[in-house]
């Protein structure tokens, strides 16, 4: 049996290998967190519908479907993350049809481009209310298309005025780390620089909660939103 | 005098009372209706709601009774599942609805829609019932139904509002969803009127800045979106504004605004219950409202407002019975009986306050003319340094004790001035003719039977100077002391008709009584009162009277008179009593006429 010889390796290679492991640990931070945990949404929010009216009851013989709708455009967005960059800008197009929109939400980076095409038979007159500026109210007739740029981070909520449940929501992140909540609210976010950052919760087209949270830490989050109308809502947007 | 002026006091404060609560009493009245007013308001939006509410529950009940349908059922089961013909399919469902709903209208239904499991319009009934094919799956009640629940909403489209229900329709087997129903109810004037009718309140809908309705006048409520609009923080919290203030031409208007449901409550859709606030309620206001209901003897207190309007008056007339005219009246009595002789004075402690002064004031007057020599302002509070220059006073003062008159001190000199007003007439004519000015004639004779000896008679029955008439001018003319004081009016015969008293009508029928003069007599009877005044004079001073006999001190009376005749050359010399650092003393005052 011969015994084989270890390669040896060459002085070049070994001091070559730890220059860049060096120029890798000064260059970049640490990569090591995870940001995970949950999103509470109070009991008014769980609902797929944006409005609702007097009365929803269930048939009584086929189970009800929960899934989809308005709940389902939650985000948790982190910003100002040590050393993170924006995603790069981008065209994303968005089908209005079945007085719907396909996709509901966009998340990219500043300088995207919202495309809207209208392939339904109704005009749209879409808008940003709460930023006009940014996309003010226009028509939209069937068949055509619009282009909004959306330059500034943030969170926009494009609505028609004569059917308000149409909703997109457009996010505008500074930062790669984003995530969708699932059905029970649970969301994770990998990859994340040890240090600071801004939690936010993005919920039917507006930001529902904040917090400061520690990228480092191990500990499962629990973000709870408050209810519209209540006494912390009214204190958020008073702040606002 | 006092509870008089308190009673007038209390009477105009009380005025005053009743004319601040008539002024200020309308103003929180007002407040009450107005508050009354937007209470009714509210329980009117409560009721509203509760109205919207169980409508929407009727009609969802309504939506789901066509979903279980089987003719529509079937037919919505081939639609999904894209057997059959699709025309067929339109047609059947429109003539199964027009079946089972033939009258819309009657109904208030806009439109009724069947929809397959993607969203798509198989059939319409109502509104733009030969459209069909499209997509609407995601409006929300569509999506709910397609996710198997029975739902409403409002929706606010082509600038009108429609109430909708949406219900899923069930296979045959009720094992899963085969399509959707939705029925848009009206919600226009039609609603407007039925809520008035229930309500009793005017109502307005709104939607995006507009009254789409209203069961008042067109554009009368035009500013009542702006208004609402103010006040979307009440609305985020409360469901509904507060009472709203809104004017209509002369009239105001209180108006409750409540927020839809659903989308339309994104779109500004909202439903005005609107009351007329109350007038403005001031006092001439009021009193403009008054009917004559309102005056009859049901209905006003007529008689508790008589009696006590009566009872005020009668108080108040009492009051000025008591303290005006009764001591008015009383004290007229006594000054006519003075008048006419039968009293010396007025027993002034008998009254209060001013009518007490006025009767000392009399007394004072009374006192005057019967007691003093001259005019008050001549004698009165004055000695002879005042009357005849400093040189020429006379006080005559006799210490406490030494003598008879209590150490009796020589009277000092008298130097009158050789004033032509002094000078003694020639001869003491009758009448005298009225002196130049100055002093006053002496004292007329008493009006008082004798033998009341208290006072001085001139020697003659001389008329009273001016001044002394002056002075009687400032009483009230039945205390005028005319009666005596001009005895010149009076013949001659009059005054001694064989010593006997002689009694004189007046014109006004006062009876003036003119007595016998003899001057010894009078000095004596003038001498004996200053001495019964010294006595008490001393007495009341705590002096001893031991050894002050009435003899030695007339005696010396008449020495010190003669002496200040004879040293002055005055006619005759009068004395009075006073008190001098707390001793009796005498003082002498020359009588120069």
């Amino acid at each position: 049996m011969t015994q084989r010889t270890p390669p040896r390796v060459s002085l070049p290679a070994v001091s070559a290998a730890l220059a860049a492991s060096l120029a890798l640990a000064l260059g970049t931070p640490a990569l090591a967190g995870t940001v995970k945990g949950s999103v509470k949404l109070p009991e008014t929010a769980r609902s797929t519908r944006l409005y609702q009216g007097y009365w929803r009851l269930e048939n009584g013989n086929v189970p009800v479907s929960n899934t989809g709708g308005a709940k389902a455009e939650t985000v948790v967005v982190l910003d100002k993350v040590n050393g993170a960059h924006p995603p790069p800008a981008r065209t994303v197009t968005v089908e209005m049809g079945g007085l719907d929109a396909h996709p509901r939400m966009v998340i990219s980076g500043p300088g995207s481009v919202l495309e809207i095409k209208n392939t339904g038979k109704v005009r749209l007159d879409l808008s940003t209310p709460d930023t006009a500026s940014v996309m003010p109210l226009e028509q939209l007739p069937p068949g055509a298309t619009r282009r909004v740029k959306f330059d500034a981070v943030g969170g926009y909520a494009v609505h028609d005025a004569e059917y308000p449940h149409i909703l997109i929501s457009v996010i505008i992140v500074d930062s790669p780390f984003f995530a969708t909540v699932d059905e029970k609210g649970g969301f994770s976010i990998p990859g994340l620089p040890d240090g600071k950052a801004r939690l936010r919760v993005w919920a039917r087209g507006k930001w529902a909660a904040e917090e400061e949270v520690d990228t480092g830490s191990k500990e499962d989050l629990v973000i709870k939103v408050a209810a519209p109308g209540s006494k912390d809502e009214k204190e958020k947007e008073a702040a606002e | 005098m006092f509870l008089s002026k308190i009673w007038f006091i209390l009477i105009a404060v009380g005025c005053a009372v009743a004319v601040t609560f008539a002024m200020v009493a309308p103003r929180p009245a007002v407040q009450k209706l107005s508050g009354l007013e937007g209470q009714r308001l509210d329980r009117a939006q409560y009721a509203a709601e509760q109205m919207f509410k169980v409508d929407a529950h009727k009609w969802i009940d309504r939506v789901g009774k066509l979903g279980r349908d089987a003719i529509l059922s079937e037919s919505l089961d081939a639609a999904s599942k894209g057997s059959g013909e699709y025309n067929v399919i339109h047609r059947t469902i429109q003539e199964r609805f027009r079946s089972l709903i033939p009258d819309l209208a009657t109904g208030g239904i806009d439109e009724i829609v069947a929809l397959d499991t993607k969203g798509r319009v198989i059939a319409r009934v109502g509104n733009n019932e030969k459209e069909y094919g499209d997509y609407i799956g995601g409006i929300e009640v569509v999506a709910d139904a397609l996710r198997g629940y029975l739902s409403d909403d409002v929706w606010g489209i082509g600038g009108r509002l429609q109430r909708v229900a949406g219900a899923p329709v069930l296979s045959k087997g009720k094992d899963r969803i085969v399509g959707a129903i939705y029925v848009a109810a009206e919600t226009g004037s039609g609603l407007v009127e039925r809520l008035k009718k229930n309500l009793d309140v005017d109502v307005a809908l709104l939607l995006r800045g507009k009254v789409i309705a209203s069961s008042r006048p067109e554009g009368e409520l035009d500013a009542l979106p702006e208004l609402v609009a103010q006040h979307s923080g009440d609305i985020a919290e409360l469901k509904r504004t507060p009472a709203i203030e809104l004017t209509v031409g002369k009239q105001s208007l209180l108006a409750v605004a409540a927020p839809f449901p659903g989308q339309a409550g994104e779109q500004q859709a909202y439903y005005a219950l609107i009351g007329v606030k109350p007038a403005k309620l001031d006092l001439p206001a009021l009193i403009a409202n008054v009917s004559s209901n309102d005056l009859k003897w049901g209905n006003f207190p007529w008689i508790p407002l008589a009696v006590g309007t009566f009872a005020l008056i009668g108080i108040g007339l009492a009051l000025q019975r008591i303290e005006v005219e009764a001591p008015l009246g009383k004290l007229r009595r006594e000054l006519q009986k003075l008048a006419a002789g039968d009293i010396q004075k007025i027993d002034d402690h008998k009254y209060g306050g001013k009518y007490g002064g006025l009767a000392r004031d009399v007394n004072a007057a009374v006192e005057r003319f019967t007691h003093a020599p001259g005019a008050r302002s001549e004698m009165a509070g004055k000695d002879l340094n005042a009357i005849l220059g400093p040189s020429g006073g006379s006080t005559f003062d006799l210490p406490a004790a030494g003598s008879a008159f209590s150490g009796s001190t020589p009277a000092p000199a008298f130097a009158p001035p050789a004033a032509p007003a002094f000078a003694p007439p020639a001869a003491p004519a009758f009448p005298p003719p009225p002196p130049p000015g100055g002093f006053a004639p002496p004292p007329l004779p008493s009006f008082n039977p004798p033998p009341a000896p208290s006072f001085s008679a001139p020697p003659l029955p001389q008329p009273f100077s001016a001044g002394a008439a002056t002075a009687g001018a400032s009483l009230p003319p039945s205390i005028k002391p005319a009666p005596w004081a001009q005895p010149q009016q009076l013949p001659a015969d009059a005054i001694d008709e064989g010593g006997a008293t002689a009694d004189r009508q007046m014109p006004d029928g006062e009876a003036t009584r003119v007595v016998p003069y003899d001057q010894q007599e009078e000095e004596d009877a003038h001498f004996r009162h200053v001495f019964d005044d010294f006595v008490d004079t001393k007495r009341q001073c705590g002096e001893p009277t031991a050894g002050l006999t009435q003899a030695k001190f007339l005696q010396k009376l008449r020495d010190n008179k003669a002496a200040l005749m004879s040293k002055h050359g005055c006619k005759t010399v009068r004395f009075s009593v006073y008190v001098k650092d707390g001793k009796a003393a005498l003082r002498a005052t020359p009588i120069r006429e």
